[in-house]
């Protein structure tokens, strides 16, 4: 009797956290197939997409709740005008000039433009974030509930939320299949110079594509309101990240080309994440977090490592790709001997004056802005190691940094070890942890890479931050000292900048031996032809954990080194994994292929936004984000980077301005590329 | 004994049998070619000497060694070197690096702790040997361009210099004469023959372009449908009645 009272019970749970989930899968079902329309109409791997769904959603709520607009006009103002708009500008200012480039810039791309576009919208509308409100749908009464077989509660938002997504599912597929437009689309993806040998403008079938597949990051956009409200106020700037990542699992299952499989992916994971809710027991700290943000993360990471589909899936390269000029050489490898001796006068001099300033008459302020700058420029030498010289994009160098700075909080604060012992072995920790993450994502190219490692930053900042054995206890992260060691106190402001970069420099100089010797080769062998690096016997999995461990070990000492100098972890303010995006973004842009490149960035991502910005220009901060999104797009153009870019070009216009003979290597160069993957070879 | 030898090799792909029970072999100081028209399975066979493709059934050995399970580098660390008939090499690299990259490979020097003392960086030494390959291979001087300035003749060339930086036992070429003409294909023929002559190591060329074959090689392997369908002395084989068929029937039967 009283069993089967406790298996109806069972029974009557898990219909119950069906019906939950089901809403919640089909928020997830939206996005995912949105982001398969976007890959597959435009070979844009779109992380821009949460800022797409934010502008809509934020235009709906200023209209409707914040100016009293009626729900239709303000839905139709944002979705249906907006929404393609945006998609519009989208594709003819940034993704019409880069549609043959590699999967990887398209990416670093859309990394720019998630985090440009919503603080262009903030800055643009005045928007007010703090401002209280409901979560408000699209649906009138949304919140009404009605009883499915007299016993199970939905709410109206909900129903039409599942409604709206099946029928733009049903409408998608018929679209693919049925349709002219649909096979254009189609056979823009595989390639764009290829169609219009046959004739078709693909520039109009990608703008037609963009717009639609903006119409549905609107749609999402404000649909995810309701659902997602007790998430939090979705209506933040980077509100529809995590939506984005949980729905990105879904997408995954159809190696973000099948539609079906993320239409059924997005309602499975809604289902499987309510079920969890109800049947897991919570005691378990890590079955616990399973049920909450966490379970997307470990899904999405397993399914990239697991599913067949994609470890099979090579990135699939545009049949005349080999028409586009090859990457430039370094402007350092191309110029004459006057220009070198040149140069480093120039940089003597420069950082001659620099260090007096700093040293003479600097105050306190920009001391420490320049002992971060000098910081950074470390961290960023580890997205030079593993970017600029393994030729591959990883997300999760901000876990690393957070490692190195737990490391030297952890070793100083339980076990009273020396802070910089505490640092290399928060280093040795990272560099672990990094071969440990290589392994399972050995095989993974491009794209999928990326992913995959951010999806590792995810799992450590919702799940293992948390853990006091990782993270300390967050609120007491305090205290952490700053070195004294062979007698030298480098506690002082000064003292502790001279370190830091005697830390650079040495950094520096071990990148460059690596990229000049044996491993570099390897690594540069296998940048250029992975099948023909094999052929002569470079063991790509060794290099690729030698990156991963390289380059987290040099992220972590960055880390370490930013405790000592802010006293404090500070993981909330600098190590959320979106700040990671920003850092490869600017890395990127600046040059990842070089020492300086990475120090630049360093100098860029701490000094401009004080000196330029505010002090020169009174901008408002959040412009950096605007600036150095934005120029992300010149990474399909210039992959090595602006500042090698701008410095290819002076350093020409000089040569021949002093009549020098320009060199084989530079006339070689001199071609502007139009993308970064080309394969090599003469003409086929 | 052979020096590499494929025995009973079979591979199926989706029902398909590409490559179906062949045997090849191949000694040291030999120039052996394997014909065969388009979808033959050369190129099959070809990945599964080399470990791109593992065979369903039958087994690869190298100097009497079971290799049929080893990867693609160990196998080249044993004395395997390839060129490929879509020509792969490193963007972004100047033509001594190919070179400098396959001889420190081949040598196994490369220790992440030796790099970090600067102990890897490329010495005088290792330069002059590379330079001195280029040179004897008619590449004298091209050692700093940058490989996007080459010609398809010569790229070829910086291919086969390559695998021979790796010191091989056997250079596996595959259609080395695919793109270019035929003045080309012959000064290449001519450069290999030298080399070859000289260096003492094994050439298992991989061709449709039967003129080639017959001018170059001692000895030829024919393919067809997957199936080895004759195999002697090249001039034994051109003479073949099977062989003029399987080729007529295939130009009758236009490109596949």
């Amino acid at each position: 009797m009283t069993a089967s009272v406790l298996a109806a019970g069972v029974v009557e749970e898990t219909v119950r956290a069906f019906f939950q989930g089901l809403p919640i899968g089909a928020g997830f079902a939206l996005v995912a197939m949105s982001f398969v329309l976007t890959y597959k109409t435009s070979g844009v791997f779109n992380l821009a997409f949460g800022a797409q769904a934010f502008i809509s959603a934020a235009t709906y709520f200023e209209l409707h709740v914040r100016r009293d607009w009626p729900i239709w006009s303000a839905v139709l103002v944002a979705v249906v005008l907006v929404a393609p708009a945006l998609g519009l500008l989208l594709e003819r200012l940034v993704f019409r000039h880069v549609h043959a480039a590699s999967a990887v810039a398209k990416l670093v791309i859309s990394l720019g433009l998630m985090v440009a576009l919503p603080e262009l919208f903030k800055l643009i509308v005045d928007y007010n974030r703090e401002q209280p409100f409901g979560a408000v749908g699209i649906i009138p009464d949304g919140t009404t509930v009605y009883r499915l077989f007299g016993r199970y509660p939905v709410t109206r938002d909900e129903i039409a939320a599942f409604v709206i997504v099946v029928a733009a599912a049903v409408a998608l597929a018929a679209l693919f299949r049925y349709t002219r437009f649909g096979l254009r689309i189609r056979a823009v993806v595989q390639s764009p110079r290829m169609t219009e040998l046959n004739g078709v403008n693909a520039d109009w079938v990608s703008s037609g594509s963009w717009m639609l597949s903006s119409f549905f990051a609107g749609l999402a956009g404000v649909l995810l309101v309701p659902t997602t409200s007790s998430l939090g106020t979705v209506l933040e700037p980077q509100g529809y990240f995590p939506i984005v990542i949980s729905a990105l699992a879904a997408a995954a299952l159809g190696r973000l080309v099948n539609l079906p499989a993320a239409l059924f992916g997005g309602l499975a994971l809604g289902i499987v994440t309510t079920q969890m809710r109800t049947h897991v027991p919570r005691d378990n700290v890590i079955l616990a977090e399973l049920q909450g943000p966490a379970l997307p993360y470990v899904m999405l990471f397993a399914i990239i490592v697991f599913w067949p589909a994609i470890r099979r899936q090579v990135a699939g390269a545009d049949p005349l790709l080999g028409v586009s000029p090859p990457p430039p050489a370094l402007a350092a490898t191309s110029r004459s001997r006057g220009m070198t001796i040149y140069t480093r006068i120039m940089a003597l001099a420069f950082f001659t004056a620099v260090g007096i300033w700093t040293f003479g008459y600097a105050n306190n302020f920009w001391i420490s802005r320049i002992t971060h700058s000098v910081i950074f420029s470390i961290i960023f030498l580890s997205i030079v190691v593993f970017t600029g010289l393994g030729g591959q994009i990883a997300l999760c160098q901000v876990t690393f940094a957070a490692i190195g700075a737990f490391g030297a909080m952890q070793f100083a604060q339980r076990w009273d070890i020396s802070v910089i012992v505490g640092m290399v072995a928060g280093a040795a920790i990272a560099a672990a942890v990094g071969a440990v993450l290589s392994i399972p994502v050995m095989r993974l190219g491009g794209i999928w890479l990326a992913i995959a490692t951010l999806a590792f930053a995810l799992f450590f900042h919702d799940v293992l931050v948390k853990y006091s054995w990782v993270g300390g206890s967050l609120f007491h992260g305090r205290g952490v000292p700053r070195p004294e060691f062979f007698g030298v106190d480098f506690s002082s402001r000064e003292n502790f900048l001279i370190l830091c970069v005697a830390i650079l420099v040495l950094v520096g100089v071990l990148i460059i031996l690596i990229r000049e010797s044996s491993t570099g080769m390897a690594l540069r062998a296998l940048r250029g032809s992975e099948t023909a690096a094999e052929s002569i016997g470079v063991v790509s999995w060794r290099s690729r954990v030698i990156v991963f461990s390289v380059s987290a070990a040099i992220a972590a000492i960055g880390g370490g080194l930013l405790a000592m100098e802010e006293r404090l972890v500070g993981y909330e303010s600098n190590y959320d994994p979106q700040t990671g995006l920003f850092w490869l973004v600017i890395v990127v842009v600046l040059g990842a292929r070089t020492v300086e490149g990475g120090v630049q960035a360093g100098v860029a991502f701490v000094i401009f936004p004080e000196l330029v910005l505010d002090r020169w220009l009174g901008l408002h901060g959040a412009w950096r984000y605007v600036l150095f999104g934005f120029a992300a797009i010149s990474f399909a153009r210039h992959p090595e980077g602006l500042l090698e870019h701008g410095k290819r070009r002076s350093q020409a216009l000089m040569q021949r301005a002093f009549g020098r003979r320009q060199p084989a290597m530079a006339a070689a160069g001199a071609g502007e590329p139009a993308d970064s993957g080309t394969e090599t070879g003469g003409e086929p | 004994m052979s020096l590499l030898a494929a025995d009973g090799i079979t591979k199926r792909f989706a029902g398909i049998t590409a490559v179906d029970d062949v045997h090849i072999a191949l000694d040291a100081g030999e120039r052996v070619g394997l014909i065969g028209p388009n979808g033959a399975g050369k190129t099959t066979l070809f990945n599964c000497l080399l470990g791109l493709l593992r065979p369903d059934a039958g087994s690869v050995s190298f100097d009497g060694e079971d290799i049929t399970r080893l990867p693609v580098y160990r196998r080249a660390r044993l004395g395997i070197g390839r060129t490929f008939q879509r020509v792969e090499l490193f963007s972004g690299s100047s033509v001594r690096d190919h070179l400098l990259f396959a001889h420190r490979i081949r040598r196994g020097t490369g220790a992440l702790w030796k790099d970090l003392l600067g102990l890897g960086l490329p010495k005088p030494v290792e330069i002059e040997r590379c330079d001195a390959l280029l040179d004897s291979l008619g590449l004298g001087g091209m050692g700093d361009e940058p490989i996007e300035a080459l010609s398809l003749g010569q790229s070829r060339l910086v291919e086969v210099a390559r695998a021979l930086m790796t010191q091989p036992r056997v250079v596996l070429l595959d259609e080395p004469s695919s793109g270019l003409d035929r003045a080309e294909t012959n000064a290449l023929a001519d450069t290999l023959a030298r080399i070859q002559a000289e260096q003492g190591f094994g050439l298992l060329l991989v061709e449709h372009d039967v003129e080639l074959v017959a001018s170059f090689t001692e000895r030829t392997y024919v393919l067809d449908f997957g199936r080895l369908i004759t195999h002697g002395s090249t001039a034994d084989v051109m003479q073949d009645p099977e062989v003029r068929s399987a080729y007529l029937g295939d130009f009758a039967a236009g490109p596949s």
